[in-house]
């Protein structure tokens, strides 16, 4: 572990690496950009269609359908191909990070929604409540825990492909590492890597502190018995 | 798209296909054989699970060209096992839940009653509990080798082989189809696989079948 | 010389970390090859008591002793294997055929696998299971014939000791009162030492041979046979336990011995209307006639009024009759269908039968009253209460 530090700490300390286009601040905001700008768009495609086939029951072979065949994708292959297709840019890469990212949060959404209690359901309705304020006010919250570890899982699989796809191009921490793989600086490799990891780390904090706020309190103790 | 590359390369089509499996299976045998102890152990001593489910996620958390590269670079050089073994680790993040999950999910008046007619703890883990987890792990086994299938094309861009030497080859040489037909075998391996997984779940456990619609 | 399977607790506690007492010095004995019934409120104690003998539950102090022999002279799976254990949710293994289930115990000890499989087979159909259910999986069988499946399974290896915890809870009433009865007859076959939980304290009247009821704090409040239970509870708690109509379901422990029975009212079908006039003449009471087919089995009541509306040259039985209702077995069926009897005929009298259904007279009500009074001197109030409305000494036993 020392040695791996020893390694790591000429290259973190040098000045050179904290200032300019390929230093560290600015690579990992473009990351951090990237990363959200996938999550809002996929969240705005994927979480009402998961929302409206978990409340209506309708379509949830071909959700989960969707989401194996999503699994089986090759990055790089979808990163080369949409490129070739559509040139260098910001689009195409974020097509690909969009379309990885809607499998897990809409088979999550639908499962969630899916797993509520039908008696719950069903004690909504008959309190008077109409389709569209059950799927809110019941619905949701109680399924937000899955919900958001769809998004979660989501947020994850971006920062993960987002890295992946400095191999066509673009910007953030992938560029350390494939710069510094056609180098052969070894030091920068290791170093994208670490903030990748940190990166995800973060996320998954980010998404912790989330799930205290948004998570109704009964919901989440009832998680916990 | 122009299509005329692929009919001369059909063989490195088939070369690349049974490399990525290969390479993408083997991890997932390996990951099973780590995952099955981790798991056990997991389920024993409960407090064991936070931290190795944290490592087994913090492992999936580490792009996998970074350690493509490590392995490669540092430990085993340019052949496939700098792939399979990073491959493996990845593996765990999706193995040992499921094999936690499957041991969990045996009913307890079943773990209850295979005590009392006197299974010693050994016994029951290999005769009772594995047995009625399967088709749980198994599910993890299906995800953990589509995901393998998938990740494994990154090795290819190292040079490790596989289907992913397609898209690197593709990619430099401006070939879209080659690239798309890397895309649609590393699918339908994946698919096939799967159905593979599906069936032998099937045979291995002919109990399974109508279990969520059973009698109580 | 039968050997002794006596399971016997000397002393038994256990407190658990958090102060909860489930069993407080616990002290029985369950004799060979009798049913002792645990029965009592939940936190009573009575499954933690069953399960310290299997060794599923270690006490905190005291003894659990199976024919003289501390059951923790051995390892706890040498143990259970010797010992049948048949729990609510049965718990049969999901991948294992029906007939692997049951066979579990002797593949454990190592026998011949045939003779394993043969065994089960046996006890399928001891257990009243169709033989095409041996390659069956669990899943495919209702929860009454799960649980039969567990019975078999815990008898497969023979073992002398039987622990049950509510193994007919689970089940509709139908099938329970099914697996009550199966169960009995086992028993009679095979006189196992059975200790059995249950809340339903009918249903350890209906099967125990002995009952020890346990109050919450793990106390045993009174140990009896389900007659004296009846008859005399030790205390409030459990009179109230015991329910209602205690005094009526005692009366199903005493069978209809000596009581009266007149047969001047039973007349055969083939009598006349004057027959009837004169016999209906030596009736004291209601005027009701019990007619009677050939082989002296009742066919219905006949009232005065219906006697005097047969014409002249008819036989009894063309007339109007009333249906009996039902019939109590002369010294065989309890005193509480002789009371049944009498309560559904419309004469008010109970019809006694023979085991041929022959019928061998009529008690009235007045008689049976005399029986139900002589129960009530022979086993209630063993202690009469002083002025000060403390019991006395007790006196012997004897009819009133």
């Amino acid at each position: 572990m020392s040695g791996f530090l020893n390694f790591l700490l000429p290259w973190l300390t040098s000045p050179a690496q904290w200032s300019g286009q390929d230093g560290v601040p600015n690579r990992v905001s473009e990351h951090i950009f990237y990363t959200v700008l996938a999550l809002a768009v996929a969240m705005l495609l994927a979480l009402p269609a998961g929302m409206f086939t978990g409340h209506t029951g309708r379509g949830g072979f071909l959700a989960a359908s969707l989401a194996n065949f999503a699994r089986a994708l090759p990055t790089i292959g979808l990163l080369v191909i949409i490129v070739q297709g559509m040139g260098i840019g910001l689009v195409p890469p974020l097509i690909v990070l969009v379309a990885l990212a809607i499998p897990p949060i809409l088979i999550n959404t639908y499962e969630g929604i899916r797993s509520v209690d039908a008696e719950m359901k069903d004690a909504a309705r008959g309190v008077g409540m109409t389709g569209r304020q059950v799927l809110f006010r019941v619905e949701l919250p109680a399924a937000m825990p899955l919900i958001l570890l769809g998004l979660r899982t989501a947020a994850i699989q971006i920062v993960a492909t987002a890295t992946v796809a400095a191999y066509v191009g673009l910007g953030g921490l992938g560029r350390f590492i494939f710069d510094g793989l056609s180098r052969q600086d070894y030091q920068a490799l290791a170093g994208g890597t670490v903030f990748a990891v940190l990166l995800a780390l973060v996320v998954t904090l980010v998404f912790m502190l989330l799930r205290r706020l948004l998570v109704p309190r009964g919901v989440r103790l009832q998680e916990k018995a | 798209m122009e299509w005329q590359w692929l009919p001369g390369h059909l063989d490195d089509l088939a070369t690349a296909t049974a490399q990525h499996l290969q390479l993408a299976l083997l991890p997932v045998v390996l990951g099973l054989i780590i995952s099955l102890p981790l798991g056990i152990v997991s389920v024993r001593w409960r407090w064991t699970y936070p931290p190795i489910f944290g490592i087994a996620n913090l492992l999936y958390a580490i792009p996998s060209i970074a350690l493509f590269v490590f392995m490669s670079q540092y430990v085993t050089g340019l052949s496939v096992v700098s792939a399979i073994i990073p491959l493996a680790l990845f593996t765990l993040s999706v193995l040992v839940p499921n094999v936690v999950d499957g041991l969990k999910q045996v009913p307890d008046p079943v773990r209850q009653a295979a005590t009392a007619v006197g299974f010693g703890t050994l016994r029951r883990l290999m005769q009772v509990e594995l047995p009625i987890a399967v088709p749980v792990i198994v599910a993890g086994i299906r995800v953990a080798t589509v995901a393998s299938i998938s990740l494994g094309s990154v090795a290819g861009i190292m040079g490790l082989g596989g289907l992913g030497e397609l898209f690197q080859d593709g990619q430099q040489r401006d070939i879209p189809s080659e690239v798309f037909a890397g895309i649609v075998l590393t699918i339908l391996l994946a698919f096939v696989c799967d159905v593979i997984l599906v069936l032998v779940q099937r045979a291995l456990t002919p109990w399974s079948r109508a279990r969520k619609g059973a009698a109580a | 010389m039968r050997e002794d399977h006596l399971i016997t607790f000397d002393h038994v506690t256990k407190r658990y970390a958090d102060g909860t007492v489930a069993l407080d010095d616990f002290t029985l004995e369950c004799p060979t090859g009798e049913i002792t019934v645990f029965v009592g409120t939940s936190g009573g104690g009575k499954t933690t008591a069953l399960r310290t003998i299997n060794r599923m539950v270690d006490p905190t102090s005291g003894r659990v002793l199976i024919d003289g022999q501390d059951i923790k002279e051995k390892s706890p799976a040498e143990l259970r294997r010797g010992i049948g254990y048949v729990i609510q949710q049965v718990g049969l293994f999901p991948h294992r055929t029906i007939r692997d289930n049951i066979a579990t115990v002797p593949y454990l000890l190592g026998w011949d696998k045939a003779k394993a499989r043969t065994t089960a087979m046996e006890l399928m159909q001891r257990v009243g299971l169709p033989a095409s259910m041996a390659k069956r999986y669990p899943f495919q069988l209702s929860g009454g014939q799960q649980q039969r499946v567990g019975v078999a399974r815990a008898l497969a290896a023979d073992p002398p000791v039987m622990l049950m915890d509510e193994p007919f809870s689970a089940v509709d009433p139908v099938v329970r009162a099914e697996l009550q009865q199966e169960f009995l007859r086992l028993q009679s076959e095979l006189h196992k030492t059975i200790v059995f939980v249950t809340h339903d304290v009918d249903e350890a009247i209906r099967l125990g041979d002995h009952i020890a009821v346990f109050r919450t704090g793990g106390e045993l409040v009174q140990h009896a046979t389900p007659a004296d239970l009846l008859a005399n509870p030790a205390d409030d708690f459990v009179a109230s336990f015991i329910g209602r109509d205690r005094g009526i379901r005692l009366l199903s422990f005493h069978t209809a011995d000596d009581i009266a029975l007149h047969d001047s009212a039973v007349v055969p079908a083939s009598a006349t209307r004057t027959d009837a006039r004169a016999a209906l003449a030596g009736v004291d009471g209601e005027p009701w006639l019990l007619i009677v087919d050939d082989a002296r089995r009742p066919v219905g009541w006949l009232s005065a009024e219906s006697a005097d509306a047969v014409p002249e040259s008819g036989t009894l039985g063309d007339a109007g009759l009333l249906p009996i209702g039902n019939t109590f077995q002369v010294g065989v069926d309890p005193l509480r269908s002789a009371l049944d009897s009498s309560v559904l005929s419309p004469s008010g009298r109970a019809v006694g039968v023979d085991a041929d259904g022959a019928v061998l007279g009529v008690a009235t009500q007045a008689d049976l009253a005399a029986a139900i009074r002589a129960v009530a001197a022979g086993d209630l109030h063993p202690h009469a209460l002083d002025r000060a409305g403390e019991p006395d000494e007790p006196e012997p036993a004897g009819g009133a």
